[in-house]
């Protein structure tokens, strides 16, 4: 990596032309991944990202310019080009400081695994799906491993390196009966190595993802209608993600397009919806010891017992909006400036108990595992796949139905929350936003939502 | 560089290997409030290799162009060729007979003053805010692009191609009452000449504005058209499909369907890497092949898998000139137009549904079964004529049932910033889900 005077010198460079901020940051990333399908091992690809990327800010004004050539010359020139989009007296950089010491507790990182050992449990594992059922024909299984070396400095003298390694094993599952094939996935992940395997049940996913396959092959298509929705623990959050998560981040607050803008202290939801973002969850897939502008991660209070609490902040949103950073800046890589985004975001648990909240429902669907979804935050509309759901009938879950699609409003269905259960857990994903794509949790007890617009192609013709 | 890297690998070991180079130079701008809030300029080289090492390929990709990465990297690509458990075709090209000529004149964007392009934006942003509908202009964005792909491998393959575009759009937000929607339009273009501000604003303006008052309409069947971006949309989406990889792994439905008529009979799908209107024009793969033009369903019989090197020597076909990103893609899929004007196309249609918008395609879209189950919002038609704006609906069915219940394929063919095309294309039933 480049020595710190170089640094130093580059960002005097840059303040030069009347920029009141200069950053640079410096990324070299390892990443592997291993791919079996129905227990062969058919690729292993290496990757490597590596370069600089660097940012000046005058007032509000932002330029951005990256580059993987890291030579003084080029870097140079990067900032002589980048700083001619400003005028002004020449200012100073602070002196950097001493980088802090970063969180690094990872036990098996990729190097210490051969790639024989990881290939067998990706083959034993693709197995057991295959193995499960005659009717699946595929099963996939991946090993995506990313070591991220970063080093992020900036003209108030902030010098902070980084390790991230992320690590996700990927469980794919095809079923195919008269013509008809249903796919299932499953993508634990966490902010660890190999010892991933330790803290997942790799076999009971594997399981599953094979049995949820197999039971899309005898779901009906569900009729579209409006009806309550049980939306299962774990990934069920991606609404929370979706539809509250992104419309709080200062990406979308600071231009005024989100309909939570100016409600910090007014309610947004009902009274038993509290929800966090926490960027330091201890092994969390959505973690980060410091952010990618060298601030340390905290945790967040988004909303407490429905009433707004705060937003996620970057740097240049913050002096937009006249609020401190939450330590939320992340980027998927040098190529992308940084701004606010979510990392492991959740509805904190309540006091009711699954079984009860199904029990309770006399028709509705239990949306047990759901897929993607995307948000428009000016309007707060959203959308979300059902990947396994079933119907409730008189508090009992039924026939299993596919093919459903949620779609709602933000700032509605927070308020339709009626049930929350004591059972939190969290569900990966990648999040793609304006800074790239960075892996996220989401998270939430069983909730449910006492109406909603599901779609689908079923019923009467 | 490149041939000393052959040399290097050739020097560890590695029986063949080619090295596959692409150099991006790009500026990104966008303007709001009538100030510059983003502005981005990069020069990125990222390398490829691919080799083959015991019969088995395997595959690096880095940007560290460093002797002693590149040097460590290599000694990755052994260890990882030596790991594979399955033996398929390892090919690495000696090259086709001929290359087609790409005949376009690149135009160098790099050559416009950058305050030319910072105009552009402030225009189409203050001529779009003096609509009394628009409550803001979200966000505006300039990119160019320069991308220059270098081939080389040690079968004595030297090829290079060049490409230079930009895109610019505006995303307006219109009010009324209660009604928020956004509009925008991407204009794409091959020179900075065809950027126009008043015509670009005109037509968000005129997307925008029809949009507000939408409301939800009762769940049912309704006769479904899709505009000519949101069916090349869908189309995008279901691509891989027809992919021979696809094909080997079990993954697509059509498996068994080379030669069987899979569609209506109006439908045409063709890949042509060098159709004159496209954007990026493809004389050869980023395996060496060379690009030729193909139907990929013809009167609506499905002519064939898109292969790359190694799914040709699978099924003992000819490769198709697909093999891009690692993987199989198609270049310039388009769906042939048919005849009718959508007006015409529409004026039939006693009570349907005009799709001008389809939110979440990545969740919403299942490849294997075709199933897809979208947000959606567009217009309600009635007695042959656009009536209401519709939103929050949810539009569903299956792609393969619905390529053969065409009711008409309009004449008005687009092509989208993922390089495929369509024009606008009605169906005689799909599902809503609304109120």
């Amino acid at each position: 990596m480049i020595e710190k005077k170089v640094l130093e010198t580059l960002l005097n460079e840059a303040l030069k032309t009347g920029a009141d901020f200069a950053e640079i940051f410096i990324e070299d990333t390892k990443s592997n991944v291993i791919r079996v399908t129905s227990g062969d091992v058919t690729s292993i690809d290496r990757g490597n990202t590596y370069g600089a990327g660097i940012r000046l800010i005058q007032g509000l004004d932002e330029v951005y310019g990256y580059t993987n050539d890291m030579s003084y010359e080029k870097l140079l020139e990067l900032v002589i080009n980048l700083r001619a989009s400003f005028e002004g007296a020449p200012k100073k950089s602070v002196p950097l400081g001493e980088s802090k010491p970063f969180t690094y507790d990872i036990k098996r990182p990729m190097k210490s695994v051969s790639i024989e050992e990881k290939s067998k449990k990706l083959q034993d594992l693709s197995l057991k799906m295959k193995n499960h059922d005659a009717r699946i024909v595929q099963a996939i299984t991946q090993l995506i491993e990313n070591e991220q070396s970063i080093l992020v400095c900036n003209s108030k003298g902030i010098y902070q390196d980084d390790v991230r390694t992320y690590t996700r094993a990927v469980f794919m599952a095809v079923a195919q009966e008269n013509g008809l094939m249903q796919q299932a996935f499953e993508g634990p992940g966490r902010y660890m190595g190999y010892e991933i395997f330790d803290v997942i049940d790799a076999d009971k996913i594997a399981t599953d993802v094979a049995t949820s396959a197999i039971t899309l092959l005898t779901a009906e298509d569900i009729e579209p209608q409006n009806m309550p929705v049980v939306l299962h623990n774990g990934f069920g959050g991606v609404i929370f993600h979706e539809a509250c998560g992104h419309p709080l981040e200062a990406t979308s607050v600071a231009k005024g397009l989100s309909p939570f803008v100016g409600k910090v202290g007014e309610k947004i939801g009902s009274d038993i919806v509290t929800a966090y973002d926490d960027g330091d969850v201890a092994g969390a897939w959505g973690r980060l010891s410091f952010d990618d502008e060298g601030m340390k991660t905290q945790k967040n209070l988004l909303i407490e017992n429905g009433v707004l609490k705060g937003y996620l902040i970057d740097y240049r949103n913050g002096i937009k909006m006249g609020m401190e950073p939450t330590g939320s800046a992340r980027r998927q890589s040098y190529k992308f400036s940084p701004t606010s985004r979510m990392n492991s975001t959740y509805i904190a648990p309540g006091k009711d108990k699954f079984e009860d909240i199904i029990k309770d429902t006399k028709y509705g669907l239990f949306a047990k595992k759901l897929g993607g979804g995307t948000v428009v935050p000016a309007t707060g509309e959203f959308n979300f796949a059902v990947q396994e759901g079933y119907m409730i009938e008189d508090g009992k879950l039924t026939r299993p139905v596919r093919g459903a699609m949620l779609i709602g409003h933000g700032k509605d269905v927070l308020f339709k929350i009626d049930r929350v259960a004591d059972n939190l857990e969290f569900g990966q994903g990648m999040c793609g936003s304006l800074s790239g794509s960075i892996p996220v949790d989401v998270g939430q007890p069983t909730i449910r939502v006492s109406s909603m617009t599901v779609g689908g192609s079923g019923g009467k013709k | 560089m490149y041939q000393s890297w052959i040399l290097l690998g050739k020097e560890k070991g590695i029986t063949d290997l080619e090295v596959f180079a692409v150099r991006n130079k790009s500026l990104k701008l966008s303007v709001y409030e009538g100030k510059v809030d983003q502005h981005v300029q990069s020069d990125v080289e990222v390398v490829t290799i691919r080799g083959i090492v015991e019969n088995k390929l395997s595959t690096i990709r880095f940007e560290n162009l460093s002797q002693t990465n590149v040097s460590e990297m290599l000694d990755q690509l052994i260890l990882n060729a030596k790991a594979l458990t399955v033996v398929e075709p390892a090919i690495i090209y000696e090259g086709s007979k001929s290359y087609p000529e790409v005949k376009d004149e690149l135009f160098d964007f790099g050559s416009v003053p950058v305050i030319d392009k910072i105009n552009l934006l402030k225009n189409l942003e203050s001529k779009i805010l003096e609509n009394k509908k628009v409550k803001q202009v979200q966000s505006t964005q300039y990119q160019e692009i320069d991308t220059e792909t270098t081939l080389v491998n040690s079968k004595g393959l030297n090829l290079s191609r060049h490409n230079t575009y930009a895109y610019a759009y505006a995303i307006g937000v219109f009010a009324e009452n209660e009604d928020i929607q956004t509009a925008y339009d991407v204009k794409l273009a091959k020179t900075f000449d065809e950027f126009d501000a008043d015509k670009m604003a005109q037509k968000t303006i005129d997307i925008g504005v029809k949009k507000l008052g939408g409301k939800s309409i009762p769940s049912g069947h309704y006769k479904t058209v899709f505009s000519n971006e949101m069916f090349a949309d869908l189309l995008s989406v279901f691509t891989s499909i027809f992919s021979g990889e696809s094909a080997y792994r079990n993954m697509t439905s059509l498996k068994d369907k080379v030669g069987k008529e899979i569609a209506d009979k109006r439908f045409n799908l063709i890949d042509d890497p060098l159709f004159k209107d496209a954007l990026f024009k493809m004389p050869f793969d980023d395996e060496g092949v060379a690009c030729s033009k193909r139907y990929v369903i013809e009167n609506g019989v499905f002519k064939g898998f898109n292969h790359n090197l190694k799914t040709a020597a699978i099924f003992k076909e000819s490769p198709t000139g697909n093999g891009f990103h690692g993987s199989i893609a198609p270049t310039n899929l388009y769906l042939e137009p048919g005849q009718k004007s959508f007006d015409e196309m529409i004026s039939t249609i006693k009570e349907g549904v005009y799709i001008t918008d389809l939110v979440g395609l990545h969740a919403g879209v299942k490849q294997v079964s075709g199933d897809f189950s979208l947000q959606a919002s567009g217009f309600k038609i009635k007695d042959g004529k656009l009536d209401h704006a519709v939103k929050m609906i949810v539009i569903s069915g299956n792609f393969f049932k619905a390529i053969n219940d065409i009711d008409e394929i309009g004449s008005d063919l687009k092509f989208t910033i993922q390089g495929v095309g369509s024009p606008s294309v009605s169906f005689k039933s799909l599902v809503v889900g609304g109120e």
